[in-house]
């Protein structure tokens, strides 16, 4: 095999994998798509014709949930580096239980609002709600996927913490992180607004 | 930027990139590889996939100028028996009286459809994703793209909504019809225009699809233009073109998450009843349920893409012309760094001018303000290039092969078009100006023809790269031409009709006296043979194409136009998968040292000789 | 037919191609160096030939066309045209500079740094001071275009002023016409509501409930009188429509569900018009093709208003006439026309809903009123009473 890296590197800055470099790129445009929502949301909301709604207790609660799923997720990385195999499944799927809390208790949100007589049709500011809070939802979705895919993973494949397996998980405990943060920004938009 | 280095260890971590042909770890090993569906199908092959984006925008180039002849005979001939073209539009064509003429809602939806295309399919997949593709990783020296897997599969996001779009055509209640630009209610409501109803979800599905596709592929291109250089690249190191193709993956990746958004809304809208963009509407004898909307928000979510998009366009065209001008003239590009900071510049503008389409749409008079303060700023990072291009031919010694031809005729288009846009993006001007035949004068010419201009340079200077052989010289002259004249034949009198007020997306303009002045049916007859003869010329150069990929003249030299840059390093003229089975050169030196003796004899210093003692990189003082 | 254009075209297709082929395979034979340097000096020649003929083909067309342009042989019919027409005037001449001398330069270099044997190209990476200095012209001048651009902009754009005389009138883009609405004696126009819209009898769902209504009349053609300000109340009831009178240099969306305004002043007369254009080439043609030897087409002209937003396939149709008349013949104009309520509304039953008492039944189909629209119209409409609407008062009830 002709190696690449031969000629030893003299300067080494901030070791960045690319896939892990990807992935921030990707971030970065999901953001994107959610800032153009909100501003189109305030944008809106300036011309008028706007109808008042307090958010759904659920989503306070929620947004609890979804810091600690972080937080659980955060946890299982690091047992996992540290080959903790019994913690970092615990944690792991604390954490997976915990998004899809998260998922349930979003829509017993929605149901919360209907009850109130605030549907999607009702008025634009109860549509943005809808609209931006779904979005969202569909973007933890594949996060999900991925933990319980790790999940499963730690059952049938012997751990080992290889570089490449160090890395899967650091990707999906990045992109869970960006949408838990996302979902804080979110939330504190929907709540100032 | 810069900080995030290059590091080998991290590209063999994953262990995908370490040799040219087992790339990629688990799932698509050395066995498949020599499959025929893998390789030119599923290929994760950079070079592969940038001549898949190649073919598919050349056939729907063809389409979409196609599309153009129709409604261009419309406009030309407004009086002509269009029966004989019904075999090919079938009922788009009502004959009444023996008489075939063309059905308005078609005319319509052949504009819109010949927008989207071109804007879309042709010059930012076309353009950018061939050539980001083809020489992202051949100038850096990296094996492949960050993720080969994920550059696949922006190929078939782009093949899928392509094949969506073209299925819209067959549509019964025919493809969508309200302009490229889709402003809703037209676009909202199937009762406003036929196109509106199936067409539209066709096309928002496609486009929403065409959007995963550039944003896989800019990813990918962001990621490997920052962790994957070879040795010694450093950011100031790059060819005009990776920045060009860098800096268009940013402003794509950061503009077109917010047409989805914008689509997402206006879905809610068409399918379920929200009210984003819709009220107080009466149509079809009744009053619609639709009230609060604002479809001005959509004009301000679709602009803050569609600006944006036109740069996707011609950021990539000016990476190549910069880079094919200084090759063919033997010298460095002018200004280098200049070059830089210009296509950052106009990167960074390119996000706060977008409401400069919308002076005349009900806007805030004083906001405009703003807007066309950042417009005509613009201008200033545009002038720095044409006259640093312009700089760059003085004291050179050119050589007029095609690829340098369509440059130099690139840097007159750019001229011409860009001119143009002083006057549109001055709100005052942009009264009378708006949305006529002056914005379509501009726009295809500066980012239409200039475009195609960069795209043809490009094509001729790496299709030696692309296919081991020559394209035709002689026929790449007739085309280059040809072109020039035709293009300018075509959309050069569409100045004086915008400067006479006749309005842009009429099917006919006799309705009007303003609009139909004498002389202005024989300018019309004389735009369409135009744009019949300069449609002949690209066929032309497709056949070209394909002949020259069959049978061209075999290029004996590996660096046959005595190019510094790494893609002429490769021992191979077309490399396998991996591009350079040994090791991947190191870079030494910057691209441009054109103009200089080297220790062979040549007037030229790869990228990879090293500098000499008391020599200046980046032609530095 | 088609087939024999195809087979034409294919045939022309490989006869070109064949001869691309055999230049390039006489070339071969001639002596490859030899062929390329010829090649290399002819496109050289032609960057040279197509300077001058482009430049001479732009120089020649633009005053061939000169008489139909805008601001050149199409004057301003408006007071805020001819600053428009004067900037645009600046921006040309400007950008024509900037156009000629970059495009000189760039063929000429083009041809005048062909290759030759044995020349060597010269090594110059930048230059700072030139650089700077091609940086700060175009600055300076981009500049100057904005700030006298945007002045230019900012008093088009100024609304009414308050106390100032003017006349207000409405126009609504449906697909694919125009509905103008004058506001009567009262001067003032009255409520709409888009719920009450029927097409037999109300386009504009005007509601008769508010008296403001009564006296709007609904006329045929925009008529305004001359050197008057005229501020038009521009408004859509389906799609996106543009309002566009392109002698009047003025152009504004017609957005539903947000009414947007533009204010202007016509400085001539139809008639008065008419003669500016006696002298222009192209509008000496008969006017109707069919009768050459009927009215010229300076004689015929009317000002007209179209389209300039895309509203699906009737776009390219919705023409109106505009005519520009003396004070006397406007207020004679005035007199004539009666309220659209008079005429298509008072009396009818089932339709006015002023006929019963208990009107309040009618029209309230919609149930959902909309409060928030209702407050914009009825507010815009209120306090904008001035002196003529007295006069106008006085005329239309002589004419009753």
């Amino acid at each position: 095999m002709q190696l690449v890296g031969q000629v030893p590197l003299k300067k080494k800055r901030n070791k960045i994998h690319p896939y892990k470099f990807a992935l921030w790129v990707a971030c970065a445009a999901i953001v994107m798509m959610f800032a153009a929502l909100t501003s189109a949301y305030m944008v809106r909301k300036s011309g008028g014709n706007w109808l008042e709604f307090t958010l759904p207790n659920v989503f306070y609660i929620n947004t609890l949930v979804i810091l600690l799923s972080s937080i659980s997720i955060h946890g299982a990385y690091l047992a996992f580096k540290k080959n903790n195999h019994k913690l970092y499944k615990i944690l792991l799927s604390g954490g997976a239980i915990l998004g899809l809390t998260f998922v349930t208790l979003q829509y017993q949100g929605w149901q919360e609002l209907i009850a109130q007589g605030i549907e999607l049709k009702t008025n634009p500011s109860s549509s943005f709600l809808y609209v931006i809070s779904g979005l969202h939802l569909a973007h933890i979705i594949p996060g999900i996927v991925a933990i319980v895919l790790a999940f499963i993973f730690a059952f049938i494949r012997k751990q080992e913490v290889t570089p490449l397996s160090k890395l899967r998980l650091e990707l999906v405990v990045h992109y869970w992180h960006f949408v838990d943060f996302l979902w804080v920004y979110l939330f504190v938009f929907l709540l100032l607004q | 930027m810069a900080n995030i280095d290059t590091t080998k260890e991290a590209i063999l971590e994953v262990g995908h990139d370490h040799g040219h042909d087992d790339h990629h770890d688990d799932h698509h090993g050395d066995k498949y590889q020599s499959s025929f569906v893998t390789r030119y199908f599923f290929s994760l092959d950079h070079k592969m996939i940038a001549k898949q984006f190649l073919f598919t925008g050349m056939f729907w180039a063809v389409i979409g100028a196609a599309m153009s002849l129709v409604f261009r005979y419309q406009l030309g001939f407004p009086e002509a028996d269009m029966e004989w073209l019904q075999p090919l539009l079938g009922r788009w064509i009502i004959v009444q009286d023996g008489m075939g003429s063309l059905d308005p809602e078609f005319y319509y939806a052949l504009v819109t459809m010949h927008g989207t295309i071109l804007v879309f399919f042709v010059l930012t997949a076309g353009l950018s994703g061939t050539f980001s593709n083809l020489l992202i990783p051949l100038q850096l020296g990296a094996r492949d793209m960050a993720s080969p897997l994920l550059n696949m599969l922006s190929y078939w996001f782009f093949f899928l909504a392509g094949a969506i779009m073209f299925s819209s055509l067959f549509v019964s209640t025919g493809p969508f019809s309200g302009g490229w630009v889709a402003y809703p209610p037209l676009s909202a409501l199937p009762q406003a225009a036929s196109g509106s109803g199936v067409g539209m979800t066709l096309w928002t599905l496609s486009l929403v699809f065409f959007v995963v596709s550039v944003l896989l592929g800019g990813v990918n291109y962001i990621t490997t233009v920052l962790n994957m250089r070879t040795k010694g690249m450093s950011m100031w190191r790059m060819p005009l073109t990776i920045w060009a193709f860098f800096v268009t993956a940013i402003i794509g990746l950061l503009s077109f998450p917010v047409l989805v958004s914008a689509m997402l809304l206006l879905m809610f809208d068409r399918g379920l009843g929200t009210s984003f963009y819709l009220s107080e509407i009466f149509i079809g004898g009744q009053a619609l349920d639709y009230v609060g909307g604002s479809p001005i928000l959509y004009q301000h979510l679709f602009w803050f893409l569609g600006h944006p998009e036109v740069y996707i366009i011609i950021l990539p065209a000016m990476g190549i012309v910069s880079e094919v001008l200084s090759v063919h003239a033997r010298k460095p590009i002018f200004g280098y760094k200049a070059m830089v900071f210009s296509i950052l510049a106009i990167a960074v503008l390119s996000f706060i001018v977008w409401a400069h389409h919308m002076f005349m749409s009900g806007i805030n008079p004083f906001i405009a303000n703003i807007f066309v303060i950042f417009t005509l700023i613009i201008a200033v990072p545009s002038a720095v290039k044409v006259f640093n291009w312009i700089a760059t031919l003085f004291g050179g010694n050119i050589r007029f092969t095609s690829a340098m031809l369509f440059a130099i005729g690139f840097v007159s288009m750019f001229i011409s078009g860009g001119l143009t846009g002083i006057f549109l993006g001055n709100s005052a001007i942009d009264i009378q100006l708006h949305d006529t035949y002056f914005v379509v004068a501009h726009f295809h010419i500066v980012m239409g023809v200039a475009a195609f201009f960069g795209m043809f340079a490009g094509i001729y200077h790496w299709f030696p790269k692309m296919f081991g052989r020559f394209m035709n010289e002689t026929l790449g002259k007739i085309h280059f031409w040809g072109t020039l004249v035709g293009a300018y034949a075509v959309f050069w009198p569409m100045h004086y009709l915008g400067m006479a007020g006749v309005p842009r997306r009429y099917y006919r303009f006799d309705t009007f006296d303003f609009s139909s002045s004498p002389g202005f049916d024989t300018m019309n007859q004389f735009i369409t043979i135009a744009a019949v003869i300069v449609f002949a010329l690209q066929i032309l150069f497709i056949i070209n194409f394909i002949i020259s990929a069959l049978k061209g003249k075999i290029v004996k030299d590996l660096n046959p136009w005595n190019a510094t840059t790494l893609e002429w390093t490769t021992p191979t003229m077309v490399p396998g998968h991996g591009n350079w089975p040994g090791a991947i050169p190191a870079v030494e030196r910057w691209a441009y040292d054109y103009g200089k003796d080297s220790d062979d004899g040549k007037d030229f210093i790869s990228q990879v000789t090293p500098l000499k003692e008391g020599e200046h990189d980046g032609g530095g003082h | 037919m088609t087939t024999v254009i195809i087979i034409t075209l294919a045939l022309i297709a490989i006869i070109v191609v064949q001869i691309g082929r055999l230049i390039e395979l006489s070339a071969s034979i001639r002596g490859e160096e030899e062929a390329e340097q010829e090649a290399n000096n002819r496109n050289a020649w032609g960057m040279l030939v197509f300077l001058f003929v482009f430049l001479a083909a732009c120089i020649y067309s633009s005053a061939y066309y000169a008489p139909t342009m805008l601001g050149y042989g199409i004057e301003a019919a408006s007071e805020h045209g001819d600053s428009l027409d004067q900037t645009f005037n600046i921006t040309l001449v400007l950008t024509g500079i900037v156009f000629i001398i970059t495009h000189i330069l760039l063929f000429w270099f083009a041809y005048k740094y062909r290759r030759k044997k044995g020349k060597k190209s010269i090594f110059i990476s930048h230059d700072n001071k030139l650089e700077v200095i091609w940086t700060v012209i175009p600055a300076v001048v981009m500049t100057f275009l904005v700030i006298s651009g945007l002045e230019t902009w900012n008093e088009v754009t100024a609304d009414i002023q308050e106390g100032e005389d003017y006349t207000e009138i409405e126009a609504t883009g449906y697909q694919w016409a125009w509905i103008i609405r004058y506001p009567g004696a009262d001067n003032l126009l009255g409520t709409r509501n888009f719920r009450k819209i029927n097409t037999a009898n109300n386009p504009l769902g005007q509601e008769w409930e508010d008296e403001k209504n009564l006296d709007d009349f609904h006329p045929n053609d925009i008529v305004l009188p001359v050197g008057k300000k005229v501020r038009v109340r521009i408004t859509a009831r389906d799609v996106l429509h543009n309002f566009y009178l392109p002698h009047f240099r003025l152009k504004m969306d017609a957005v539903p569900g947000m009414p947007t305004y533009f204010v202007f002043t016509p400085k001539y007369t139809t008639e008065e018009y008419r003669q500016i254009l006696k002298d222009n080439p192209s509008y000496q043609g008969p006017a109707d093709e069919t009768e050459p030897d009927g009215k010229k087409r300076w004689e015929a002209f009317e000002y007209e208003l179209a389209c300039a937003e895309l509203c699906g396939k009737g776009h390219y149709s919705m023409r109106k006439v505009v005519r520009i008349v003396s004070q006397e013949e406007y207020d004679a104009w005035l007199k004539e026309q009666t309220s659209f309520y008079d005429q298509n509304v008072k009396g009818k039953a089932g339709v006015d809903p002023l006929l019963s008492v208990s009107h309040d039944d009618h029209g309230h189909e919609g149930e959902h009123h909309d409060e928030e629209a209702h407050e914009d119209e009825g507010h815009e409409a209120e306090g904008e009473h001035s002196e003529e609407a007295h006069s106008d008062e006085e005329h239309n009830e002589g004419g009753h």
